[in-house]
């Protein structure tokens, strides 16, 4: 079974003002289709529709046409929500609530039962255990990073969704995360990413998308970037180019 | 249930930890201070003016808190994206945001009590003697937040501005104590229009005067059939508020 597929995807933006509609294409007829158990990036600049597509993944935003499941089930429904674990480009929490009490709350929203033991278990798994009590407003961008990835993995998902995972951490922390990823995968989690950062990606990936202005332009595995065809940048920089070059024709 | 429980749970703590307990403290010192002041009237007087006073009081500060956070209940974490790591995980948006508005219910509602205790305690302490009408009056004055709460919320819903959300509500709540003068310009006026308009804003702004126990404080039998009444119109309203809540927050996108 495909952990994610989505069919004739597209995510239109409509924005009223006053006396208009202005409309804004996020993807279009994306067809995409992540094997249960593999690590797969969605590479593309700024804009070019990641994070329309894991949103549409979660279910936060409505497809205009199109479709995607999750392990079968629709995206954003609950039997679709229990398997996954999402982790935002920065994630945002209650930063008045301790460390412990926002992760009790993840678990019980989660459905678990043994909230404390899981708890206790990913603060420790996390290296947090000394700040378990301290209230979030006080915790570090990396810190809150930890509480992110103990988030996402609380209740043991099938899936994890990690919208740039790497953006903005140093380069310890990078290797951290690229630890973890290839470790969740060894346990027979199926990843699914988005990142601008090609050589993280093209380090853990086994395929990976190429997204520009909503389409996907090409998909690859992973012996075409490590094979004679060239780096997985020099391939991602001429899919854009000819993007850019097939734009300025139209024109 | 469970999830409402635990949402309900952390918005009673993100209350607790942020503004009610500065409305408390900001409502104490005024309690206080203005019951040093009724004591050098001196007689009958001084125990009814703190009865009125303290009462309106604590349904002002909870109609000022209740108003600010329930605009701000699914507002502020949409804007903060807060509610992205609620919403990816198998809660349904209904059970979200009933847990919400039950959370700040309850906040706005341990404010009151807190704030009743005091001002129970000034009132005894000046020589009122205790009857059954004090918690009534509270209860409805608790009902009236209730409304005002899920009002404020459908609002910022609709709206999508907290500035905006705050005027609509607040415009409510001021009509909904015209309610009757609206039903009596309705009936007299002879324009089709602006009767149609009147009586259109009377069935569907709340009826905030059924909630005003302390106005008829020394009407006798005043409670009988009224205060069950007021009290199943004011839970209906709320309902009804929350329904087109809960249809306007399921079809969102964040």
């Amino acid at each position: 079974m495909l952990a994610i597929e989505t069919s004739n995807l597209t995510k239109v933006y409509r924005k009223k003002h006053l006396t208009r509609t202005a409309l804004t294409r996020g993807v279009e007829g994306l067809n995409l289709s992540v094997d249960k158990g593999e690590i797969f990036g969605l590479l593309g600049l700024n804009g070019s529709g990641k994070t329309t597509t894991i949103k549409l993944t979660l279910g936060l935003l409505r497809p205009t046409s199109g479709s995607v499941t999750v392990f079968g089930e629709r995206a954003g429904s609950t039997q679709a929500l229990r398997k996954i674990g999402y982790l935002p480009e920065v994630p945002y929490f209650y930063r008045y609530l301790t460390a412990k009490e926002i992760l009790s709350l993840y678990a019980r929203l989660s459905g678990l039962d043994n909230v404390a033991e899981r708890v206790e278990h990913i603060i420790d798994m996390v290296g947090l255990s000394q700040k378990r009590d301290k209230q979030l407003a006080e915790f570090s961008k990396g810190m809150l990073q930890r509480i992110g990835i103990a988030q996402s993995l609380l209740h043991d998902p099938e899936l994890l969704i990690y919208d740039e995972p790497v953006s903005g951490l140093d380069p310890l922390a990078m290797q951290e995360m690229r630890t973890l990823l290839l470790k969740l995968k060894s346990r027979g989690k199926t990843i699914f990413l988005s990142s601008h950062l090609i050589s993280e990606v093209e380090k853990i990936c086994d395929r990976v998308g190429i997204l520009v202005k909503g389409n996907m332009v090409r998909t690859l595995e992973q012996s075409q970037w490590t094979s004679a065809e060239g780096s997985l940048e020099s391939i991602f920089i001429s899919e854009v180019a000819d993007s850019a070059e097939t734009d300025r024709m139209k024109l | 249930m469970k999830n409402i429980l635990s949402i309900a749970r952390y918005t009673l703590v993100e209350n607790i930890r942020n503004k009610i307990f500065y409305v408390l403290v900001f409502f104490g010192i005024i309690i206080i201070a203005a019951s040093l002041l009724l004591v050098a009237l001196g007689g009958e007087q001084q125990i009814r003016v703190l009865l009125d006073f303290g009462l309106a009081a604590i349904e002002f500060f909870a109609l000022v808190t209740v108003c600010f956070a329930a605009v701000n209940l699914a507002l502020e974490e949409m804007q903060s994206k807060t509610i992205y790591l609620v919403l990816t995980r198998p809660v349904s948006r209904a059970h979200y945001l009933i847990g919400r508005y039950a959370g700040l219910l309850a906040a706005v509602y341990s404010g009151m009590f807190l704030m009743a205790l005091l001002h129970a305690g000034l009132l005894v302490f000046n020589g009122f003697e205790f009857n059954l009408r004090y918690p009534l009056a509270l209860l409805l004055s608790a009902e009236k937040i209730t409304i005002i709460g899920s009002v404020a919320l459908f609002f910022s819903l609709f709206s999508s501005s907290a500035i905006s959300s705050i005027s609509f509500t607040v415009f409510f709540w001021v009509l909904g104590h015209f309610s009757e003068e609206i039903r009596y310009l309705g009936n007299k006026v002879t324009y089709l229009v602006p009767k149609i308009v009147a009586k259109i804003a009377y069935y569907t702004i709340p009826n905030l005067q059924y909630f005003n126990l302390r106005d008829f404080w020394d009407v006798p039998g005043i409670t009988g059939g009224w205060i069950p009444a007021a009290i199943i119109y004011g839970m209906l309203y709320s309902v009804a508020c929350m329904t087109l809540s809960l249809w306007l927050f399921s079809n969102k996108e964040f």
